[in-house]
């Protein structure tokens, strides 16, 4: 059955055969080593490993932030039935050449300006060093926004200019005599009112529940008729329709000002979705004055606020306490439900994992050695890497803890055949000459070992 | 006992000397711990709780501002140190103070227990001197104390490093040129250098993988049955502490909360914050249920009042802490929100003392239904005691007087420092 459900979904991102090596001046360090993986819409897929193992420059890959030393040899990314990195596969052959690359990376960079940020947006690690620490937090979230679709900052502004008092009276007729579908009454009269924009902050403030009904209306009411200056305003109408900033000296910056004000505003309602408290005295904040849940909690808004297919998260909790880290888990968790994001999620903590994710994924020495349901990968692993490592984690249950023997592989000069093999206790003759491809086992359980070769 | 302190306080200054606006950082304060013999004690707690602050006080690294801590102090004298606490008998804590008191101790007898005595750092990258080959790290602590020299020292190098895992030509290697686990190794082989009796691991694993982390753990457990050696581990990761210790102390806000056995913390914690805490653990295998706590870990600048855990305590009651600062903001949180209707911009909350309060511009039975409807859901509303008219549209609020808890003990040995657990509150439950 849960075999039909994967089958099932739509295959949001594949990620095949990638190969990526970085050429240093100590030797060329093999980094991913033939990955295969797919995500499916809506689902939250987790990456586990040990450092080393690849986990980030895979998200790095599929972000396009690599460094310009990255060579990638082979594979593919394909989302939205494109392949997103067939120019640097090219630019890679036959040799490592760094102008041919360089100008890969440029190309890649001005093919992506339309889908990282919007379409795959990233959380790294640590929130302090990902943050501008000169900027407003509510700057940040605003700039996303701004260079990714200001179009939707322009509408917000417009649609509060050409409101009426009327129109709000209208709309809290419609939100208070319906209560069950205000949402579809209220999208339909601001459709007809032409008035798209407004929906979000009307709902923003009828939707919290600290509020009384009086001031809520009050609230309401006073966003009709906000004056715009009559010099911005044709420039806003253009915004508004081609999506695009006037390239025009001073004038932009002018714009720009404006649009990052409503940004601030906008900040102010994702927050607060993400529960952080006091949300509008926050976007005045800068990020050195707040905590670190605080802080991943605008890493996460900033990925957030352009509505992303693809979110990836890098290792998100490592940084925090326990009980922030359960705080940014249920968070998580509940985001899924309300945005229609995919996550890929990655943390070198499989207890973590099993938290959060539907799927997980072992990595180790750069390639993917298991995938499978979470349930799967913890109570029956089968690759030997998957097993000593569930074996080496300690739990509250205080039990044996029994450490991997031998040491993380150099990558510089990665071992023959299976990487696992000179720690595996199972390893064979054929592990150290050949590759083990992947084996299905059904319930979409993957393994890359010889053990499970001969069932097939 | 290996170590016991008594009230152990630390308060840094910040600000100089002609600063106008003196902040005191409360990092540890009134704290009692114990340690015996080949014991390892676990200390866990959100980053901020004091917890390293406490190691070093503890290994004489930092000045105390208040306290005593008694090192390597035998059994019969720690009891008579204890009763003439209780008594209150200054001449017989004051002899006893002076021989083993390491915060009244001079600096060159000092030195001299320092040997005894060592500490392991969070991060081995930053631990070791990269300056200098890992023999001369090891072999630092053993000079420095006068414990050995010359080519015995070189000796007892080599002897470490095999003990911990590490092969000998390592000693003419620089800390860069070895892993994280390999520099945690080396870091460990330091504190053992002088053949301490008692080691503070501060955060021994978190720097490291999974694997490696395994590595140590086993490594920490088989040297103590070695040596003997007593471990103070600091840990944010509870399973590591689980796995390593026999006591837990658990810390929050510069304080002690909840002491016990390792099993009884673990399974069934008493404390609040404990039972918080340990629903926060992710485990493999288990989709848990949480005891949701909001909100972060207080500042230890301005720490609140009574128990430090209250403001985001789900059992918290009318005497846990609640003073009227909190009260005055619940109250205009609520009346510019959801009791628009009946507050508005009208309204003026002063606060007259740590137990009253004031409002102008709304009336008496108003104020009550508010109280009323919103007790359940505001906690700070529970420590009202009773709510006066001074005119018209002036109320004047009273509180409840907050008690600070004590360490109750439990039947089963533990302490807990939670008013729950107080005579007077035990049918609260």
């Amino acid at each position: 059955m849960e075999e039909n459900k994967i089958g099932e979904k739509e295959k949001i991102l594949e990620i095949k055969d990638l190969e990526v090596k970085f050429v240093t001046r100590r030797g060329i360090f093999h980094a991913l080593n033939g990955v295969d993986l797919e995500l499916y819409r809506g689902e939250v897929l987790g990456i586990a490993g040990e450092s080393g193992s690849g986990k980030s420059t895979l998200l790095l890959t599929i972000s396009g932030l690599l460094p310009s030393n990255a060579w990638v040899t082979n594979g593919k990314i394909v989302y939205m039935g494109e392949n997103l990195i067939q120019d640097l596969v090219d630019a890679g052959k036959p040799k490592y050449n760094k102008k041919r690359n360089e100008k890969a990376f440029k190309k890649l960079n001005e093919k992506l300006q339309n889908i990282r940020g919007t379409k795959i947006s990233i959380v790294f690690q640590d929130p302090m060093t990902a943050l501008n620490p000169v900027l407003q937090v509510g700057y940040q979230i605003a700039e996303a926004i701004y260079y990714h679709n200001p179009s939707i900052l322009a509408k917000r502004i417009l649609a509060r200019y050409k409101a009426t008092k009327d129109d709000m009276r209208e709309i809290l007729k419609i939100l208070k005599s319906n209560k069950e579908d205000y949402t579809e009454k209220l999208l339909e009269y601001i459709g007809r009112r032409n008035l798209e924009g407004l929906e979000e902050q009307v709902l923003f403030i009828w939707e919290r529940n600290d509020l009384h009904d009086i001031k809520k209306e009050k609230l309401i009411m006073s966003l009709a008729g906000e004056r715009v200056s009559r010099f911005a305003l044709p420039f806003l109408n253009q915004v508004a329709k081609t999506n695009k900033v006037p390239r025009i000296p001073i004038l932009s910056r002018f714009i720009k000002r404006i649009l990052i004000k409503e940004g601030y505003r906008k900040a102010v309602e994702i927050l607060s979705i993400l529960n952080v408290p006091n949300p509008d005295k926050v976007v005045y904040m800068y990020p050195h004055e707040l905590s670190g849940g605080m802080r991943q909690r605008v890493a996460i808004a900033i990925a957030l606020v352009n509505n992303p297919e693809i979110v990836l998260l890098d290792e998100p909790t490592s940084a925090l306490d326990v009980t922030v880290q359960a705080q940014v888990l249920d968070l998580v968790k509940n985001l899924r439900k309300k945005y229609n994001s995919s996550f890929i999620f990655v943390s070198h903590d499989l207890s973590v994992l099993y938290e959060v994710t539907d799927r997980i994924a072992v990595m180790y020495a750069g390639r993917v050695v298991e995938v499978g349901s979470k349930e799967e990968i913890v109570s029956n692993p089968l690759h030997p890497y998957t097993q000593s490592l569930l074996r080496a984690v300690p739990t509250l249950e205080g039990n044996e803890v029994s450490p991997i023997p031998g040491e993380v592989p150099d990558m510089r000069n990665p071992p023959k055949g299976c990487m696992f093999h000179p720690r595996c206790p199972f390893a064979m003759d054929i592990c150290k000459v050949q590759t083990p491809p992947m084996y299905t086992l059904g319930n979409g359980h993957k393994v890359a070992c010889f053990l499970y070769g001969e069932r097939k | 006992m290996i170590i016991a302190g008594y009230n152990v306080t630390k308060h840094f200054i910040s600000g100089g000397m002609f600063s106008t606006n003196k902040v005191v950082v409360k990092a540890v304060q009134g704290v009692n711990i114990k340690i015996r013999e080949k014991e390892t004690v676990g200390l866990v707690g959100e980053s901020g709780s004091g917890k390293t602050t406490l190691a070093r006080l503890l290994v004489g690294l930092e000045e105390v501002t208040e306290g005593t801590i008694l090192f390597n102090i035998p059994d019969d004298e720690l009891n008579e140190y204890e009763e003439a606490l209780k008594k209150g008998d200054k001449e017989v804590m004051k002899r006893i103070e002076e021989k083993y008191d390491i915060t009244k101790m001079p600096k060159s007898k000092l030195r001299k227990l320092r040997r005894y005595m060592s500490m392991v750092f969070q991060d081995p990258y930053s631990s070791l001197d990269p300056r200098m080959r890992v023999l001369d790290i090891i072999k630092e602590p053993m000079i420095a104390t006068g414990y050995l020299s010359g080519e015995e020292a070189d000796k007892r190098v080599l002897e470490l490093l095999e003990k911990v895992g590490l092969p000998k030509w390592f000693a003419y290697r620089y800390p860069h040129e070895l892993s994280g686990g390999q520099r945690q190794r080396v870091a460990l082989a330091r504190a053992l250098s002088t053949n301490p009796k008692f080691i503070a691991l501060d955060e021994p694993t978190s720097a490291l993988d999974v694997s490696t982390q395994a590595q140590i753990l086993n490594l920490l457990k088989s040297l103590q049955k070695e040596e003997g050696i007593s471990y103070l581990l600091i840990t944010h990761n509870i399973a590591v502490a689980s796995y390593l210790s026999d006591r837990l102390y658990v810390m929050y806000a510069g304080k002690i909360v909840e002491v016990g056995d390792k099993e009884l913390v673990i399974k069934n914690p008493k404390h609040p914050y404990t039972i918080a805490l340990m629903s926060a653990v992710p485990r493999i295998g288990k989709v848990m249920q949480r005891v949701p706590i909001k909100g972060e870990p207080p500042n230890l600048v301005n720490l609140p009042t009574g128990c430090h855990f209250h403001p985001r305590c789900p059992y918290a009651f009318e005497y846990c802490g609640w003073n009227a600062i909190e009260v005055a903001e619940d109250l205009k949180y609520l009346l510019e929100g959801k009791y628009y209707d009946i507050g508005g911009e009208r309204i003026r909350i002063d606060v007259l003392s740590d137990f009253k309060l004031r409002i102008e511009g709304i009336g008496y039975q108003d104020l009550e239904k508010i109280v009323k409807s919103e007790i359940e859901s505001v906690k700070s509303f529970k420590s009202i005691d009773s709510i006066k008219m001074e005119g018209e549209n002036i109320v004047t609020i009273e509180l409840k007087k907050y008690m600070t808890p004590k360490l109750y003990e439990l039947e089963d040995g533990r302490l807990v420092s939670c008013l729950l657990y107080d005579e007077k509150f035990k049918n609260r439950k």
